[in-house]
């Protein structure tokens, strides 16, 4: 199946600003979307959340066939 | 109706002037995100504030924290905050605390007013804030920025919002880098915090409860997220 994966925030400066397409066996979810391309957010701080088609879901939620899913950066200052 | 809130009305009704003079919401912190909420806050004439924050003005916040000055810099933002809105506005009541929020002291620095407003500067007190907010049963308006970005939401009671945004276990072991914070962000993100307490204040339906605007001021991209 294909995805579009888009960064939000720090994590645009991190990973690149450009949209991707990926190609992702069924069953991935955003866990394996961000995997895929070496970003290891259990590591890495700058992640905040992920939505898919402009909903927040969990890191594990499975993702089908032209979803958008966005990578978040934590937003804590004030 | 006093003159002073003449150009509000037609934003807001006579009548819902009128409300926000009995209404009282307590705004934590008084840095760059509380200093512009507490200030629009007290123009648009809601009736009492509470105040707080325990730390003092510093060189570095001149660029950006408009309760800021080069006269007041070691003073407690708190203070200072009381101070500048009695001469902007004497109607309303604004009373200060020095203290930074923590477990013990969250609820009982919320108690009694009609909502919250969060201009925190880290994860581990917006968080404690959130769990207080839901045991007072009191709305939550979040504000957070950091460098090109910002948020705004609304969290009504038991919506957990921030937990679903700032990792629990993340909260534990500390922050991610340090955001940069120019002039800007803050101005942007306070204006819209004041604009949705506002709304949640007159209890307007049009509100950011249950989503999250994500703000991108380098490419102007606003998004709101569904939670």
């Amino acid at each position: 199946m294909k995805i579009t994966l888009a960064m939000r925030g720090t994590m645009k400066k991190k990973y690149g600003d450009e949209e991707r397409i990926l190609e992702l066996p069924e069953g991935s979810t955003c866990h394996d979307a961000l995997m895929s391309l070496g970003i290891d957010y259990r590591n890495n701080k700058t992640l905040g959340f992920v939505s898919v088609n402009k909903m927040r879901v969990d890191i594990h939620t499975e993702l089908h066939e032209g979803d958008y899913l966005k990578a978040f950066s934590k937003v804590y200052g004030g | 109706m006093k003159r002073r809130y003449e150009r509000n009305i037609g934003t807001i009704t006579e009548m819902e002037q009128q409300l926000l003079a009995g209404k009282s919401v307590c705004v934590v912190g008084c840095g760059g995100l509380g200093g512009g909420v507490i200030e629009g806050l007290v123009r648009m004439g809601v009736g009492r504030l509470t105040v707080i924050d325990g730390d003092v003005f510093d060189e570095t916040n001149l660029n950006r924290q408009v309760l800021s000055n080069q006269d007041n810099l070691g003073h407690a933002k708190a203070v200072e905050a009381r101070l500048q809105m009695k001469v902007i506005n004497s109607d309303v009541q604004v009373d200060s605390i020095q203290a930074l929020l923590d477990s013990d002291n969250a609820r009982g620095l919320i108690y009694g007013h009609d909502a919250v407003v969060d201009a925190l500067d880290n994860i581990e007190a917006r968080l404690e804030l959130e769990f207080a907010c839901e045991e007072e049963k009191l709305p939550l308006i979040h504000g957070a920025i950091g460098g090109w970005n910002g948020q705004v939401a609304v969290v009504m009671p038991g919506m957990r919002l921030l937990h679903d945004i700032y990792d629990v276990e993340e909260a534990e072991e500390g922050e991610p880098e340090k955001p940069t914070n120019p002039a800007f962000t803050p101005a942007v993100v306070s204006a819209i915090q004041v604009v949705e307490t506002v709304k949640v204040l007159l209890g307007r339906e049009e509100t950011l409860a249950g989503r999250l605007l994500t703000i991108d001021l380098l490419n102007q991209e606003y998004e709101i997220i569904e939670f």
